[in-house]
């Protein structure tokens, strides 16, 4: 902690731009400050053989009491935080009852209406419990987001079902398209589709997981070195914009289609082409933890952790539930961009 | 209104009286040293965010907001350092920035070239303390007076190694990755040099035929043992004096498979024959050269080494403990192209809804008091979710050894 006098004397010397103190001026205030060498723990220790330490008892004194701090700092925190943690369940649960969805899509796009904006690419990251069944239940998390995102997509079939307990009858429901890196489309059966729709959105699926993040980047590296070796390309002409190209590619455009019946066609119209940067990062969890999403397309992606704002606010398990969903949206609508200017 | 002000004057100079201020820096040095007791983390970063906000909510220049901020980065630096962080990365000047206006990011600049030249005046107490500074980003970006700086202040610490400060100077990660990706590529795009493929005759560590012995005696034993059972054991001899070499065909089959060019298949396979000794992929590096003459192509790495771990090491954060803690103020809710490949896996990213110059201890202490709690639990049970200490990322090889290993329970 400087002193106000000190602190005093040095923004007078950064007005003027380090000029009316010397170096001598300058380690003579630094140096009360300076912790002693001698008390340094890992600098040099054949010196400290040499030194004897000069209060044994007073730092043994120290160290206990620091120990003690400690042992009182985490039993406060604790306490905060169980009460924090009792007061957001006793909020979630209200909150719960007030905004629920009732499987109906004209109620979700009345709780969304009155946002400011809408994230045009909304990202989840979900992690794979501990349990048996964790893939149902991952399965059944990742349908009822996209039902929960239509209105305003193995799992395709769940999903389905999922669309039409929201939806009703397949006409309304919204054209889905799943996808994920280095597989085919995947797509609605055509003969409900396009005959009758009553619905004209069209939703995107893309299933990413942890391999696509760090994997993805040493697949192109090894491409790239190949290409070197053999003469094709200079590691001069590797710039962001190639990389960039590169790595978008991969999560954006399918290579072919393939529909229900398993024939494979070329990718045709109607699919729309995902934009790669995210707008939006739910993470549905006690903190914020990336757990290997991929890193290139988040530098500008809002993140939003349903956990709680402060990093302390811990509950165990975060279960995937709409009005977590609904918050993050309004803080999304909420918050303000600044793009570092 | 007086009252308030009044109020904030009294405050001010209670706070900046002797008693109080020794207090205060008791206190801190009390919470800092508790802090020490538990485990702390390696590597924190830190995107210093509304230095810019707090000038204009306080009515001051912006140049005057980012020499607070430069405040409360030393109050910040000390706090870590002496609980016992290892590396702190922070967030100091993106490229983008470089679009601001002219006025500001000169000023930033001639900051940074007066407090890296004050730095190099007290080279002893920087020797003394072990501070290693590192400036991380495209230097080439830089005015020649500041990148003068620069590297100065960078070379008079670079053999201390106790405590490193990295600071990113005109810095963003997909830069950073984009380099990482175009430095590998170089390395592997350049020819192994002959002296070194010449010097020694490949590494034969076990001798195959010794261990086709071996195989046939243990036969033997056990057709001694039970005889009745006699052809089906010799045809597990012959099958396994077949997988002997076991591990010899995998990695020339992998490089079938994973060159498609074909001009560097060919490069490969005539080294891999050769030396047909039981190598993981990793060690294709020595060429068997011995026969071949000088005319052929020249010999390079395999691709197929490049790991994850490949890509890290070229990174700017190459010898840096893994990424801990990144903390933003500000409440800006992004990442901002900052450490984007190093947070993204095991990192606890903290958005704190506080302006940087404001930023302190007293805000600070609950991340990591929250970290720490987060690790002594995870470490009492490794199975709960937060786990920090899972191991790297599942490489290739060992996975290839697992399977060299079922096929030896195999036999």
């Amino acid at each position: 902690m400087v002193s106000q006098r000190d602190k005093e004397l040095f923004r007078d010397d950064v007005r003027s731009r380090g000029t009316r103190l010397s170096a001598v001026d300058r380690e003579k205030i630094l140096n009360p400050y300076l912790p002693d060498p001698a008390d340094l723990p890992s600098r040099a220790p054949q010196r400290r053989k040499k030194i004897p330490r000069k209060t044994p008892i007073r730092s043994f004194i120290k160290s206990q009491l620091h120990l003690l701090t400690y042992a009182i700092l985490h039993v406060l925190y604790g306490i905060v935080i169980r009460l924090f943690q009792s007061y957001h369940a006793v909020v979630d649960r209200i909150f719960a009852i007030i905004y629920y969805h009732h499987r109906t899509p004209q109620l979700i796009r009345k709780d969304v209406t009155s946002l400011k904006r809408l994230p045009g690419h909304l990202s989840v990251v979900l992690s794979l419990r501990k349990e048996d069944d964790a893939l149902a239940i991952l399965m059944d998390e990742v349908a009822e987001l996209a039902a929960w995102t239509s209105s305003i997509p193995t799992l395709h079939h769940i999903m389905t079902s999922k669309l039409s307990s929201y939806y009703g009858t397949p006409g309304q429901q919204p054209t889905l398209q799943l996808f994920a890196p280095h597989h085919p489309i995947f797509k609605q059966p055509e003969g409900v589709a396009l005959s009758n729709k009553g619905n004209p959105t069209t939703l995107t699926v893309l299933l990413l997981s942890a391999t696509d993040g760090r994997e993805t980047f040493v697949d192109l590296t090894k491409t790239l070195a190949e290409m070197s070796q053999s003469g094709k390309l200079l590691p001069e002409h590797i710039t962001l914009e190639l990389v960039d190209a590169e790595i978008s590619e991969i999560t954006t455009r399918p290579t072919t289609t393939v529909s229900v019946d398993g024939a494979t066609r070329a990718p045709n119209q109607l699919i729309l082409p995902v934009k790669p940067e995210p707008d939006l990062l739910l993470v549905f969890g006690p903190f914020l933890k990336l757990d290997g999403y991929p890193p290139w397309h988040i530098r500008l992606t809002e993140m939003f952790c349903t956990g709680g704002r402060s990093s302390g606010i811990a509950i165990a398990d975060e279960a995937v539930e709409y009005h977590g969903f609904l918050r993050g949206l309004w803080h999304y609508a909420g918050a303000q961009m600044r793009f570092g200017r | 209104m007086s009252t308030s002000t009044s109020l904030s004057r009294f405050r001010k100079w209670l706070l900046a009286s002797p008693p109080i201020e020794f207090a205060i820096s008791q206190v801190r040095d009390l919470l800092v040293g508790a802090l020490r007791q538990g485990p702390m983390p390696q590597h924190i970063a830190f995107v210093m965010d509304g230095n810019r906000r707090f000038a204009r909510s306080h009515g001051i220049e912006t140049v005057e907001g980012h020499n607070l901020g430069f405040e409360a980065l030393a109050r910040i630096l000390e706090v870590c350092y002496k609980s016992g962080v290892k590396v702190v990365t922070i967030y100091a000047f993106s490229i983008e920035n470089f679009k601001r206006s002219k006025f500001e990011v000169d000023a930033l600049m001639e900051m940074a070239r007066v407090k890296l030249s004050q730095m190099a005046q007290h080279g002893e107490i920087l020797d003394r303390y072990g501070a290693k500074v590192r400036v991380l980003g495209r230097l080439d970006l830089l005015r020649p007076d500041v990148l003068a700086a620069v590297n100065r202040a960078v070379d008079m610490t670079s053999k201390n190694g106790d405590c490193i400060l990295n600071i990113c100077f005109p810095y963003t990660s997909r830069d950073e990755i984009t380099s990482a990706i175009r430095d590998t590529v170089a390395d592997y795009s350049a020819p192994l040099s002959s002296t070194r493929s010449s010097s020694g005759s490949p590494r034969t560590p076990f001798c195959e035929t010794h261990i086709t012995q071996n195989i046939r005696a243990q036969a033997l034993n056990t057709t001694n043992i039970k005889t009745e059972d006699l052809p089906s054991d010799t045809e597990t001899a012959s099958a396994s004096s077949g997988e002997g070499g076991g591990p010899k065909p995998t990695p020339n089959h992998v490089y079938e498979n994973g060159s498609s060019f074909s001009s560097s298949s060919t490069l490969h396979l005539p080294g891999q024959q050769e030396n047909n000794s039981n190598k993981p992929p990793a060690a294709s590096e020595t060429p068997g050269s011995d026969s071949s003459p000088r005319k052929e192509p020249p010999i390079f790495l395999s691709p197929e080494s490049i790991t994850r771990q490949t890509l890290d090491a070229h990174l700017f954060t190459r010898d840096n403990p893994p990424l801990d803690l990144l903390v933003r103020t500000s409440g800006v809710e992004r990442l901002s192209d900052f450490m984007l490949w190093q947070c993204h896996e095991e990192t606890e990213i903290v958005f704190l809804d506080i302006l940087w110059p404001d930023f302190d201890l007293w805000h600070f202490l609950p991340v990591l008091i929250g970290w720490q709690r987060r690790i002594s639990k995870s470490k009492k049970n490794p199975d709960a979710e937060g786990n920090f200490d899972g191991g790297p990322g599942v490489s290739d090889f060992p996975e290839d050894e697992d399977v060299v290993v079922e096929k030896v329970k195999d036999l």
